[in-house]
């Protein structure tokens, strides 16, 4: 009898090798992480869905031992367990490949292999070690050769070699496909295929390209805000269902004025005023947002409609030929230790317009910027300014064809944070506070002032060290500087990070503002919101080159989020 | 005309030139490797000279002269990886500071000290010191040169094998990923620079106790910047440092020997002929690629 | 008007090099505090070594004393030092400011000296005119010296400190070789007398008298010269174009690269002034009351390491560096008496080298202690692996 009832009772439900229970973590009034549910299986690959801010890595600290959360439980094999260490999280067989290599390339793979280990070297048993992971996974690569010969994508092999040595039950893998090939992506997933199954590992793999999560992972959980907003595997939901979700959001009514919704707010052509624009903002990111897909088929019409008004507007006014690009970006590539930063980057900003280069950050955007800097000069490509080549290599060249850049301010290439706030407005137009030898102290005093009551900079004295300064104040001695020498073309990179709503309120209109008089903008953000709000055209950078370009009408969360997601428009 | 008898002199000479050079190499060398450039060698050596002829006088013993004068280098290479690893002081500036404190110190403490003449025993090896030509220079020397055999090695060895070499090395190269792993950059910096110290010192003390005998002021006349040259022109590899090192080493010889055979070479060109030989090999051998990628400079965590 | 901040060393983060640098006033009270606690330090440890070995600390300071500003004579000895001490520290300054470190200078003064003599000697020129071109001569002489260490580092990146500590045994060989070839400096053989390694004495028209009538009291056109140059790279530093450039690259390359600042230009023109005010101090060492008027191998005296050793303590800024020159002057000068209480002068040395660790620390230790307070996240737990400061965003 026993026998039978046993037989009729229906097979235990699998225990998550990884489980989350409303997991919290907050900073300051900042939501991080709200009340995310996550479970992970053994033997599939899960894919974590989601752009900047929407909590991914502070979910992965949390599980790395890095960061505590705040509330909610972390289930090991339905054990509860407090992860307060790497080495604690080392021993709860929780393992991860970083996004950023940190390999050193003078010295083996082998020799990076160990390298966090303690004891004594011994170099044949590591170099079996590594031979013997490189065969069981299917990760070809030399443990003798030298690190600083390796492509990217053998670089990330040492690292998932480095990883899969700690034999964790869970890997986590941050943005695995950023620097490699398509091949070479195709070759990973087979390796994390072949873990998982045959080895009964659970593999998390964070990602914000969509082609990647639906072709390697089985179940995608997607983020956004910090929340867990759709769940699916992956087979029964597809790209553009998985962008809306990433990219949705609530409109607000600064975002009404996103991509030329406004009439007048721009002088580009894909901004001009019209009778029925203002409808479109329906169609705009939010039309995804809902549950279901039905908004679909009448989107698409509207957008039809919207076309054919554009086109009536454009033909009652004549053809009017767009204006000459100011900044002309062509063919940009750079190669940084092996893995490809920029690859054939090409991009055109006009006068009067605002450009958002958006995208998730780590897909070229810094480089793009450093290179705008005049930090260094990529390995091929041209930068022209009003149809003028510019000598990349010459310090101050770009300067003086006309562009100003406010750059990300952690590179503290923009500003010297121990000379006075006057000294760094002046330090890029000499010309205008001196004569052939002397400074002139009353001249730069002068112009310290006026730019300092223009631009509203908060501080103590104009020889205050700008170190002393708020990161805001910072931001408008540099977004001063650079404007006062009148550019033809303006690029800020990441203009709100770090600063608070008012900061930040007061630097979107000033952008406005010069864009409606005449400059070129380049807006460089991963703030999707910022990009919304500012740009009238908005280049979605990704793997180091502009996937598509987006304006007016065209702007939906979909096509963001797959352009975002890595495909080409 | 030269003879057999002359050449062996002048390699004796060199050898005994050499080894100082030599053992503070194998100091520097492991230091720059692990990223801390490090001119206060010139103080390791005078301090360490010193300390070994005082000891000497004091107890009689040149061998408790030569422990000292390890231990002084040892002190010298502490005080210097606190100032500029742990302080963050610009480790040229420490350097300089050291090299001028104890410059000054010995110079002073010489100046109202009367010490005895001392100098390690001789050794000389049987049968092997007979071979014409190198059996004298290579066979019949004080015994502590022969501490080179081991030392020499050892130092390759740690570097190249031991764990500690390891993450020197990944020290040297690329701080911020070493600190990534784990590893204590600036204590592995402070680390290199005692052993550094303890060799430098025992270069110092063997030219004191081991060579000439006795203490005189500045000594070491600038060999500890030879030796950092002498890494430089090495391109960081330990086999090219000491080979720069004997060509020092043979040129200093040479400078003493020549006018006793009775040639007349120009005596300031021979003494200038390491120095300039050193620029030289820094100008044309000195690959810049192998150079360790931190080298001079300073890690702070946190800073880009 | 707040004066901006200047730089020394090699590579090290602009911050640190301010924090190194920069006065009292600019980077608070504490490390003025900090600083005083260390000369104190310093002078008990001095103190505290002569009287271990058997001397006076009380006898030497009077010795010092006497020997430096007791009376006329003992200042005109001070103050004949204190120019070429002055001279050499202000181009250390300048080649601090720009982040490069310069150690060269005992060579550069020597080559100054040598060429100036070469000139002194040889050139059919009278009077003032003489004294001048010579000075000039020296000057160009020690920044061309010191350039060609620029030259090796832009040709085959060879480390500048090491090449221009290098190039001082060049120099002092040189030297030892003009001296010593009768056909270029040595002096002329007058009968059978001993040809001592030496030229001949300069001619009246190339030397350094004094300015002004003082009754007893010798103030050297040497300090004047001093003086004016330490106003002329003071003013040149914060109120023209190119010291602002050079300041800017001194703190922050990468922001002065972007500011459109020709790093490799700057920086070695800054290294060549700093040579060539180091040759006039050579200069001067020759045609002033210094020295027998004569160029000797040993004629630099160290100057070139002390005038250094100023700069470091000046924090590398020109105006302080007069009062340091004049107090490395004193000592120098004060030292000469110290033998007579059987304390042997060297160590003025060690008074030196301590006074210098005493100005350079504090900076360093406040910037550590600093940081430590402030908590910076020291995400290290000993053993385990530590992801790196990740670059993605929340």
């Amino acid at each position: 009898m026993r026998e039978d009832e046993q037989a009729g009772e229906p097979s235990p439900v699998p225990v998550p090798a990884l489980r989350l229970r409303g997991v919290s973590k907050s900073y300051g009034p900042v939501a991080a992480c709200d009340a995310v549910d996550l479970d992970v299986y053994r033997g599939e690959i899960h894919g974590l869905l989601g752009e900047n801010g929407a909590g991914k890595s502070t979910l992965m600290k949390i599980l790395l031992g890095l960061v505590r959360r705040d509330a909610g439980t972390v289930l090991r094999d339905d054990e509860p367990v407090d992860i307060g260490s790497p080495r604690q999280a080392a021993a709860l067989g929780i393992g991860m490949v970083h996004q950023h290599f940190s390999l050193i390339d003078p010295l083996t793979v082998w020799e990076n292999v160990v390298l966090g280990d303690t004891g004594r070297i011994d170099r044949s048993a590591a170099r079996d070690q590594v031979l013997e992971i490189s065969r069981r996974y299917g990760l070809p690569v030399d443990p003798l050769a030298r690190v600083a010969g390796l492509s990217a994508g053998e670089r990330q092999r040492v690292e998932l070699i480095k990883c899969l040595r700690g034999d964790p039950s869970v890997l986590i893998l941050d943005e695995p496909t950023s620097v490699l090939t398509r091949a070479e992506s195709a070759e990973l997933f087979g390796v994390l295929r072949r873990a998982v199954r045959s080895e009964s590992r659970a593999v998390i793999l964070i990602s914000h390209k969509l082609d990647e999560i639906t072709a390697a992972t089985d179940r995608v959980t997607v983020l956004r805000g910090g929340k867990v907003v759709f769940r699916s595997a992956t087979a029964r939901t597809g790209p553009r269902e998985l962008a809306r979700w990433m990219v949705g959001r609530e409109v607000s009514l600064g975002a009404e004025a996103a991509v030329g919704l406004l009439p007048g707010t721009y002088g580009s052509a894909a901004g001009e005023a019209g009778p029925g624009r203002a409808a479109m903002a329906e169609t705009g990111p939010e039309a995804g947002g809902s549950a279901t897909g039905e908004a679909g088929p009448a989107k698409a019409t509207m957008t039809e409609i919207r076309t054919e008004e554009i086109g009536t507007d454009e033909a009652a006014r004549g053809v009017q030929d767009p204006p000459p690009p100011v900044l002309r970006l062509r063919g940009l590539t750079l190669t940084v230790d092996g893995v490809p930063v920029l690859s054939g980057l090409d991009l055109d900003v006009a006068p009067g317009e605002i450009v958002g280069l958006y995208g998730v950050e780590g897909n070229g955007q810094s480089s793009l910027g450093d290179l705008l800097s005049g930090l260094f000069a990529p390995d091929s490509g041209t930068v022209e300014i009003s149809g003028r080549p510019v000598d990349l290599k010459r310090p101050g060249a770009l300067h003086a064809a006309g562009l100003g850049i406010v750059p990300e301010d952690r590179h503290g290439s923009g500003l010297v944070p121990d000379m006075s706030v006057a000294a760094n407005l002046v330090m890029k137009s000499l010309d205008a506070v001196s004569g052939r030898v002397f400074l002139d102290r009353k001249r730069t005093h002068a112009l310290a002032r006026r730019l300092v009551a223009e631009f509203g900079i908060v501080t103590p004295s104009t020889d205050t060290p700008v170190r002393d300064l708020s990161g805001g104040n910072r931001q408008r001695v540099v977004l001063a500087r650079e404007l006062s020498a009148r550019p033809a073309v303006l690029v800020v990179a990441q203009p709100s990070r770090g600063l608070d709503v008012g900061a930040i309120e007061d630097m979107h209109r000033r952008l406005r503002d010069v864009a409606s008089e005449g400059m070129a903008v380049l807006l460089i953000s991963t703030e999707l919101e910022e990009v919304m709000t500012l740009a009238s055209r908005i280049a979605v950078i990704s793997s180091g080159r502009i996937t598509g370009v987006l304006s007016g009408g065209e702007v939906t969360a979909e096509r963001l989020g797959t352009l975002v997601g890595g495909a080409t428009a | 005309m030269i003879g057999a008898d002359d050449v062996s002199t002048i390699l004796s000479s060199a050898v005994r030139l050499t080894v100082p050079l030599a053992f503070a190499a194998c100091g520097e060398y492991l230091a720059e490797r692990a990223g801390a450039m490090n001119i206060s060698v010139e103080a390791m050596m005078l301090g360490a000279a010193f300390g070994s002829i005082a000891t000497a006088s004091a107890t009689g013993s040149a061998t408790t002269g030569l422990v000292a004068g390890v231990l002084i280098g040892l002190l010298i290479g502490l005080v210097h990886g606190n100032l500029s690893h742990r302080l963050e002081i610009d480790t040229f500036v420490a350097g300089l500071v050291l090299n001028a404190l104890v410059l000054g110190l010995t110079g002073y403490l010489i100046t109202i000290s009367d010490f005895d003449s001392h100098q390690v025993s001789q050794v000389s090896v049987p049968w092997l010191r007979d071979i014409p030509l190198i059996g004298p220079p290579l066979f019949v020397e004080r015994w502590p040169v022969y501490l080179l055999v081991v030392i020499v090695p050892l130092t390759w060895w740690l570097v190249e094998r031991s764990r500690w070499g390891l993450e020197l090395r990944a020290v040297g190269e690329r701080p911020r990923a070493a600190d990534v792993t784990g590893i204590r950059v600036n204590a592995r910096r402070r680390q290199a620079l005692l052993w550094c110290g303890a060799l430098a010192g025992l270069g110092g003390a063997y030219l004191a106790v081991g060579e000439v005998g006795s203490f005189n002021q500045n000594m070491t006349a600038g060999r500890g910047y030879i030796v950092v040259a002498a890494v430089i022109f090495g391109g960081w590899r330990l086999g090219r440092t000491l080979l720069g090192c004997a060509i020092f080493g043979l040129a200093d010889a040479m400078r003493l020997a020549l006018p006793a055979l009775g040639l007349e070479l120009n005596a300031q060109l021979l003494i200038a002929a390491p120095y300039l030989l050193a620029l030289l090999a820094m100008l044309l051998l000195a690959n810049r690629r192998r150079e360790p990628g931190a080298l001079g400079r300073p890690f702070e965590r946190g800073s880009p | 008007m707040r004066e901006i901040p200047s730089g020394s060393g090699q590579g090290p983060s602009g911050r640190l090099l301010a924090l190194l640098t920069a006065g009292p006033g600019a980077s608070g009270w504490k490390t003025g505090l900090v600083t005083v606690a260390g000369v104190a330090v310093a002078l008990a440890l001095s103190s505290l070594l002569i009287a271990v070995t058997g001397g006076s600390p009380l006898d030497s300071v009077r010795a010092l004393f006497q020997g430096s500003v007791a009376d006329s004579t003992a200042w005109t000895s001070t103050l004949l030092y204190a120019a070429p001490l002055l001279l050499v520290a202000v181009g250390a300054c300048v080649s601090a400011r720009s982040g490069v470190f310069n150690i060269g200078q005992e060579g550069q003064v020597l080559v100054g000296a040598l060429f100036a003599a070469w000139v002194g000697l040889r050139l059919a020129v009278t009077g003032p005119a003489l004294l001048v071109v010579v000075l000039t001569v020296a000057a160009l002489a020690g920044g061309a010296w010191a350039g060609l260490s620029s030259l090796m580092y832009r040709l085959r990146g060879v480390n500048i400190v090491v090449s221009t500590l290098l190039m001082t045994f060049v120099a002092q060989q040189l030297v030892a070789f003009a001296v010593n070839t009768p056909w270029l400096l040595q002096e002329t053989r007058i009968g059978d007398a001993v040809v001592a390694p030496q030229s001949n004495p300069l001619p009246p028209g190339a030397l350094l008298g004094s300015i002004g009538e003082y009754p007893d009291l010798q103030v050297n056109g040497g300090l004047l010269i001093a003086v004016t140059g330490a106003a002329i790279i003071a003013t040149a530093i914060t109120r023209t174009r190119w010291g602002f450039r050079l300041t800017m690259l001194g703190l922050n390359p990468v922001a002065a690269r972007h500011a459109g600042v020709r790093a490799d230009a700057l920086g070695g023109a800054a290294l060549a002034v700093s040579g060539a005010f180091a040759g006039l101090a050579g200069a001067v060492l020759l045609t002033s009351p210094v020295g027998v008027h004569r160029l000797q191998p040993g004629m630099a005296m160290n100057i070139g390491w002390d005038g250094l050793l100023v700069a470091l303590v000046a924090r590398n800024r020109p105006g302080p560096a007069v009062a340091v020159a004049l107090l490395f002057g004193a000592l120098r000068s004060g030292g000469g008496f110290l033998a007579a209480t059987g304390v042997p002068s060297v160590v003025v040395d060690v008074v030196k080298a301590l006074l210098v660790l005493a100005f350079v620390a504090p900076p360093a230790v406040i910037a550590v202690l600093r940081r430590r307070g402030s908590g910076v996240r020291t995400a290290r737990d000993g053993h385990g692996a530590v992801p790196v400061a990740e670059r993605t965003a929340l």
